[in-house]
Formats: C-alpha cells, structure tokens, sequence
C-alpha cells in the first residue's frame, strides 16, 4: 500500500540549551519566523528573559539541565499546556571538551556522553513518545558537529557523542518511517570558539584554508535549521555540514 | 503473581473493557480502530486479518501501544524480535495482553 503524506511544518518548537550561542540564535530566529518555542537550559540568560518579554504567547522558557531526565519531561508538559502540543525538537544542549583523552578524567568523560548523548536521547524518546501517542507527525534537529566526521586533538569524547548522535539520526529516520524527519546539522567550528583557543596566527591559518574565506558563524546555521523545520525538502536522516568545506 | 492478578481482573470484566490496573482486549481492540481511522483506513472485524494488507505498520502499533500505556499509567516496553512474530489483528490484540501482564 503506497502512502505519501508530508510532515507538515513545525509549529511549536522546543530548544535544548536555548539560553545562550547558538541555542539562542535558533530561538530567536524560530520566534521572529513566526513559530511557538520552548526553550530550557540549566541557566535562564537575561538575553531569553528579554525574548520572552517580547514574545509571551509564543516563548516558554526555564531553567532545567538536561541531565535532569524527570525535570525535562515535567517541562514538556508545561510547554504542552501552554503553547500547545509539541512537533519539533532541537537537540542543541552541549558541553564541549579542551583536554587531551589520556588528561579527562573518567568522571568528565561520562559526564560528557551523558550530556551530549545519553540526554539527547532521553529526552528524544520523551518526545516522540508524546508526539506519536497524540498521532503527531513531527521533525527533529540534533546539532552535532563536524568533529564527529574528522578529528581534532582535545576533543575524543564530544566528536564520539557527536558521532553517536549523526548515526542514532540516521536509524531514527528509519525507525520512524517517514512520520517524524529527523536530521543532524553539523557546523565548523565558530569563530568565537577558536578565538577563545587559537591564537590570530592560527586563526588567519584556518581561514586560509576555509574555501569560504570564513569561519562559521550561528548566523550561517540558522537558515538550515529553520529550513529543517519548515520546509518540505524529503530530507531525512542525513547530516548537513556547515563548515564552508573547511572539512573537505 | 501479576499475571494472575490481571486474569482475575480481566474474568472481572464481562464487558471486556478492562479496569484502572489493565485495559481489556475490547477496549485495545477500540484504540486500534481509532489509530486506523486517523490515519484515513477502517479496522476490519476480523481478528484474522493480515496486518500487512489492512495497512497497520509497525509504527501504527506504537501509537497503539502508547494509547494503551496511557490509560494503564505505565510503560509497555518491548524488543523488535516480539513485534515481528505479529501478523494479524488478533496477534495485536493477544501482543498487548501478553506485554500487560508480563
């Protein structure tokens, strides 16, 4: 029996990790397209607060970690109640990682799969269980990183939760058959990362290198995610670079 | 003991709509129709009919599942292996029985 029903574009949106850097950026952008989103992170920044000031029928916020697993869920049903069910979800909420594997503690390297991965998909799970019990169809967005396609010194655990996100996608896009899309956007690095750990020597270097001539900025980021979340593209289960083929 | 104390639930029924601590293979048999016409198809009487040829997917059972656990007020969770062996109506139907009283 051949069945072809699009998922329709998103209407409320929530956002892990949606206080501050990119999170915030794809908050912002959502709302200012029109979209309901709920947005938590462990720290509620007074840049959400003032966008809630500006949106309050349209932005949820609080403060949850999301390594809290019963705190997130509580909160999706708050959003739920409020802005009415939810159809997308943007996994965004990160720690990042500066130390050589042989120098990360074993109690840091847990704490990053569970934050970066464990979490995701904790919460991922939570949703969808929501969405698909309501007979929703819906779209998920993990931002990971183009670490978990090359590799890069200091960085061994986050590039493999980032590598287990893009691969838990891709059985994600099978396993839901088309009712949920879900897909990775994986940016370089941005620029206000590699100012905080190179020096302008080595910066000047890897913009060289950059065929764009530019280092990735949240602004590059934002058009993909809302077009993920928006459009009708048949894009599903893939993971989109946004590096200006730095990584190429 | 739990399978037990559902059977005694269940034999308590008549109606066959279960009760607050397990949801009857009547009522089961409901939520499928109901998952069925959202999605724009009818649910034939027949417990023998073929899964695959009424258009139930593996996803269907899983809105299926999720409405069950939310008039149960528990989780129902399962391994892919069990879910294969299904192929008609009342393998659904007998499929949530057995996940309830697990």
């Amino acid at each position: 029996m051949s069945e072809v029903s699009l998922v329709p574009p998103a209407t409320v949106v929530l956002v892990s990790g949606g206080s501050r850097g990119l999170g915030l950026a794809i908050v912002t952008d959502l709302l200012a397209a029109g979209l309901k989103v709920a947005a938590f992170a462990r720290t509620v920044t007074p840049e959400l607060r003032a966008l809630g000031e500006k949106y309050p029928d349209h932005l949820h916020y609080g403060s949850v970690d999301v390594n809290d697993a019963k705190a997130g869920q509580a909160f999706v049903k708050q959003v739920e109640e409020v802005l009415g069910p939810i159809d997308a979800l943007v996994n965004n909420a990160a720690i990042g990682q500066d130390s050589l594997h042989v120098h990360t503690s074993a109690d840091h390297l847990a704490e990053i799969i569970q934050t970066n991965l464990t979490s995701p998909l904790i919460l991922t799970r939570f949703v969808l269980r929501r969405m698909l019990a309501k007979g929703l169809k819906g779209r998920i967005v993990n931002i990971t990183s183009i670490c978990a396609q090359r590799g890069y010194p200091g960085l061994v655990a986050y590039s493999a939760t980032k590598g287990g996100m893009d691969a838990a996608t891709r059985s994600l896009a099978r396993e839901l058959g088309g009712r949920i899309l879900a897909n990775s956007v994986a940016p370089g690095f941005f620029a206000s990362e590699m100012s905080a750990v190179l020096g302008q020597t080595q910066l000047d270097q890897i913009v060289r290198r950059t065929p764009t001539g530019h280092l990735t900025e949240p602004e590059d980021v934002l058009p993909v995610v809302r077009m993920l979340l928006l459009e009708n593209t048949n894009i599903n289960g893939q993971v989109l670079v946004v590096d200006g083929a730095a990584s190429i | 003991m739990v399978k037990r104390l559902t059977a005694w639930v269940l034999d308590g029924d008549p109606l066959g709509f279960g009760t607050m601590s397990s949801v009857a293979r009547g009522r089961v048999r409901e939520m499928m129709g109901e998952v069925m016409t959202a999605q724009g198809r009818s649910l034939p009487a027949d417990d023998t009919a073929d899964l695959r040829e009424i258009g139930f997917r593996s996803l269907d059972f899983s809105e299926l599942a999720l409405r069950v656990e939310d008039e149960l007020g528990d989780e129902l969770n399962f391994d892919a292996p069990g879910l294969r062996r299904i192929a008609t109506v009342g393998d659904v139907l007998d499929f949530i029985e057995q996940l309830q009283s697990a």
